[in-house]
C-alpha cells in the first residue's frame, strides 16, 4: 500500500470518529457498569474501570429480572412471528418478482400503506382485537400468540420488499430449463428456485427476527403477567417506576439481551445493504 | 375464465395469504379505532352512544394536545433533518475505499441491532446526574463544573432525546444512501474529471442530484418511523416532566392505558394518521413537480 492510501484512510477514520465514538459509548457504559460491584456504581465521581470485576451482577440480574423466562418468551415470539411472516411473504415475493398481473400495483401500494399504519398508531385497536378473540381460558390478550400474529403482519411489507428484490436477481432461465426437461412448474420452483432463494430467505428471516426481538410498544400493551413478558418489557420494568434502580444489574441485563443480536447483526449487515439497495431502485 | 384472468389467478393466490393476514391485523383495528373515535367510550372500552365529533372537539380544546402536536413536529423535523445531515457525509466516506472500511461500516450500523428500548435505558443511565458517565466525562475534561440534572427539565431532556433519536436513525439512512451511491456508475466521475470538475463540484453537480431519489426515500420513511417512535421518550422521560417531552404517540398511550380516555385516544390516532397522510401527499406532489423538466 502506498503512503497516499494510508493518509486517505486516516482522514476517513478521522471524519467518522465522532459518530463511531458516540456509537460505541453506550456499549462501553453497559460493559463498565455491568461489571461493577454495587458500591462502585454509587461512588462519586464515577469511573470507567470497576475496582474489581463483579460477575455476580449477571446472576443477580438473572433472578431479579426473571431473565430466563423472558429470554424464552422473546425467543418464542420472535421465532414464531418470523416463521409466519416468511411463510406468507415468500409466495407473495415470488409473485411480484416473476409475474406481472392486474392488482400488482395495488398490492405494492397496500404494503406501503401498512408501513404507514405503525403498530403504535393501532395499538388500542390491536388490544381490542386480541381481547375480542377467545383463547384458552381467556382471550388473546396476555398470550404469546397474541404478539406473534401482529408482529408477523407488520413485517410483511419489509419481508416482501427484501425477498422480491433478491428473487428478481435469480435468473428465470433456470426454471424454464427445468420445464423443458419435463419438470412441472411447481416442482421447478421447489427443486430449482427455492434452493437458490434460501440465502435470501435466511437473511430476511434474521432481520425479521431482530425486529421482533426488539419490539416494545405492542408487547408492553398485550402482556400482563410476568411469566409472559418479553425481554424488552422485562428490562424496562427494572427501571420504570422503581424507587431505587440497581443499575449494575440493569446494565448486565441490557448487555445480555443486546450482545447476541449485535454480534449476529454485525456479521450480516452487508447483506442488508445489498438487499435494500436492490429494492430501492425498483 | 379468459386467458388473462387465468394468468392473474396464480399470482393472486400467491399474494393472498400475506394480503389476508395484513388486512386482518391492520384493517380491523383501523376500523375499530375509527368507530371508537365517534362514540362515547367508557374507560373499560365499552362503547356508549354516538358522540359525533365530541372526542375530536375535546382533544382540540386540550392545551396539552395542541402543545404535543407542535412538539411532535419539532421532534420529527429535528430528528429527520439531523439524521440526513449526519448520514450524508458518513455514507460518502463509507463509500470510499480505505483501510478498515468493512469494520467502519459495521461500527456505524451497530446501533440498528440494539433495540430502541435498550438504547434508551443505557442513555438514561449515562445522563444520570450523579453517577452517569456523561457528567463524569464532561467534568473531567473541564466542560462542566457542577453535575447537570439533565433529565429533570424538559429544556435539556427533550434535546437529549432528539440526539438519541438521530443516533439510532443514522444506520438505516446510511444503508439507503450506500445503496444509492453504489448505483451511481463510476465512469461519470471519470468523465467529469476529464472535463476539469473538482471534487466539490463533482459532489454538487453529480452525486447530490443522483442521490436525490434516495434522499427522498430516506426522508419519507424516516418521517413515518420517527413520528411514530415510542420507546425513546417513553423510557427516558415518559412524556414528563410536566408533559414537557410528550409527543403524540406517548400522549396517545397515556390517554388510552393510563388516563382511561380511550375515545379521545382513538381520536388522537386518527389525527396522527391524517397528519402523516397530509405529509406524504404534499411530499409526493412536490417530488412529482420537481421531477418534471
Amino acid at each position: 500500500m502506498n503512503e497516499r492510501n494510508w493518509r486517505k484512510s486516516l482522514l476517513c477514520w478521522l471524519v467518522l470518529s465522532p459518530l463511531i465514538l458516540t456509537t460505541l459509548f453506550p456499549f462501553a457504559v453497559m460493559i463498565s457498569t455491568a461489571l461493577k460491584p454495587a458500591a462502585d456504581v454509587l461512588a462519586y465521581p464515577p469511573r470507567w474501570l470497576p475496582s474489581r470485576f463483579d460477575w455476580g451482577n449477571f446472576v443477580a440480574m438473572w433472578k431479579a429480572a426473571n431473565f430466563g423466562v423472558a429470554l424464552l418468551n422473546s425467543l418464542i415470539v420472535s421465532l414464531g412471528s418470523t416463521a409466519l411472516a416468511i411463510l406468507v411473504s415468500v409466495p407473495a415475493a415470488y409473485a411480484l418478482a416473476r409475474h406481472s398481473f392486474v392488482g400488482r400495483g395495488f398490492y405494492r401500494q397496500f404494503l406501503l400503506f401498512t408501513q404507514m399504519l405503525s403498530p403504535i398508531l393501532l395499538v388500542i385497536g390491536l388490544f381490542r382485537l386480541a381481547a375480542s378473540i377467545p383463547w384458552g381460558n381467556g382471550t388473546l390478550v396476555n398470550t404469546r400468540i397474541g404478539l406473534i400474529v401482529p408482529y408477523a403482519a407488520f413485517q410483511i411489507a419489509f419481508a416482501v420488499w427484501m425477498l422480491s428484490s433478491y428473487f428478481a436477481t435469480i435468473p428465470r432461465d433456470l426454471e424454464e430449463a427445468a420445464w423443458l426437461e419435463g419438470c412441472g412448474k411447481v416442482r421447478a420452483v421447489l427443486r430449482v428456485f427455492l434452493p437458490l432463494a434460501l440465502p435470501a430467505m435466511a437473511v430476511t428471516a434474521i432481520f425479521t427476527f431482530i425486529n421482533g426481538w426488539n419490539e416494545f410498544a405492542v408487547a408492553l400493551t398485550m402482556l400482563r403477567s410476568p411469566s409472559k413478558r418479553t425481554l424488552t418489557v422485562q428490562v424496562v420494568n427494572l427501571v420504570a417506576g422503581r424507587y431505587s434502580i440497581e443499575w449494575n444489574q440493569v446494565m448486565a441485563a441490557t448487555l445480555a439481551a443486546t450482545l447476541p443480536v449485535a454480534a449476529l447483526f454485525a456479521w450480516l449487515q452487508r447483506y442488508l445493504v445489498k438487499g435494500l439497495a436492490l429494492g430501492a431502485v425498483k | 375464465m379468459t386467458a388473462s384472468a387465468r394468468r392473474a389467478f396464480a399470482p393472486r393466490m400467491l399474494i393472498a395469504p400475506s394480503f389476508v393476514l395484513a388486512l386482518f391485523i391492520i384493517a380491523y383495528p383501523f376500523f375499530d379505532i375509527a368507530r371508537m373515535s365517534v362514540y362515547h367510550v367508557s374507560r373499560f372500552g365499552i362503547l356508549g352512544g354516538f358522540a359525533g365529533l365530541a372526542n375530536f372537539r375535546r382533544i382540540f380544546a386540550d392545551p396539552v394536545f395542541i402543545a404535543t402536536v407542535w412538539r411532535t413536529l419539532v421532534w420529527t423535523g429535528a430528528v429527520v433533518s439531523g439524521t440526513i445531515l449526519v448520514s450524508l457525509p458518513v455514507s460518502l466516506v463509507l463509500n470510499e475505499n480505505f483501510h478498515g472500511q468493512g469494520l467502519a461500516r459495521t461500527l456505524v450500523m451497530l446501533p440498528w441491532s440494539v433495540s430502541l428500548t435498550m438504547s434508551a435505558i443505557v442513555w438514561l443511565w449515562s445522563f444520570d446526574a450523579n453517577h452517569g458517565m456523561i457528567n463524569a466525562t464532561l467534568q473531567s475534561i473541564g466542560v462542566l463544573r457542577q453535575p447537570v440534572q439533565w433529565m429533570a427539565r424538559a429544556s435539556t431532556a427533550f434535546p437529549i432525546e432528539i440526539l438519541v433519536g438521530i443516533l439510532v436513525s443514522v444506520p438505516f439512512v446510511v444503508t439507503i444512501f450506500l445503496g444509492g451511491l453504489s448505483s451511481i456508475p463510476s465512469d461519470i466521475y471519470e468523465a467529469a474529471r476529464i472535463d476539469g470538475a473538482g471534487r466539490v463540484q463533482q459532489f454538487w453537480r453529480l452525486t447530490l442530484p443522483l442521490l436525490r431519489p434516495f434522499i427522498s426515500l430516506a426522508v419519507v420513511l424516516n418521517v413515518i418511523y420517527v413520528f411514530n417512535s415510542f420507546p425513546i421518550i417513553w423510557v427516558m422521560t415518559q412524556g414528563g416532566p410536566a408533559e414537557g417531552t410528550q409527543i403524540l404517540v406517548t400522549y396517545l398511550y397515556e390517554l388510552a392505558f393510563r388516563l382511561g380516555r380511550p375515545g379521545e385516544a382513538a381520536a388522537v390516532s386518527l389525527a396522527m394518521l391524517a397528519i402523516l397522510m397530509v405529509f406524504t401527499t404534499i411530499y409526493v406532489r412536490m417530488q412529482m413537480r420537481s421531477a418534471e423538466p
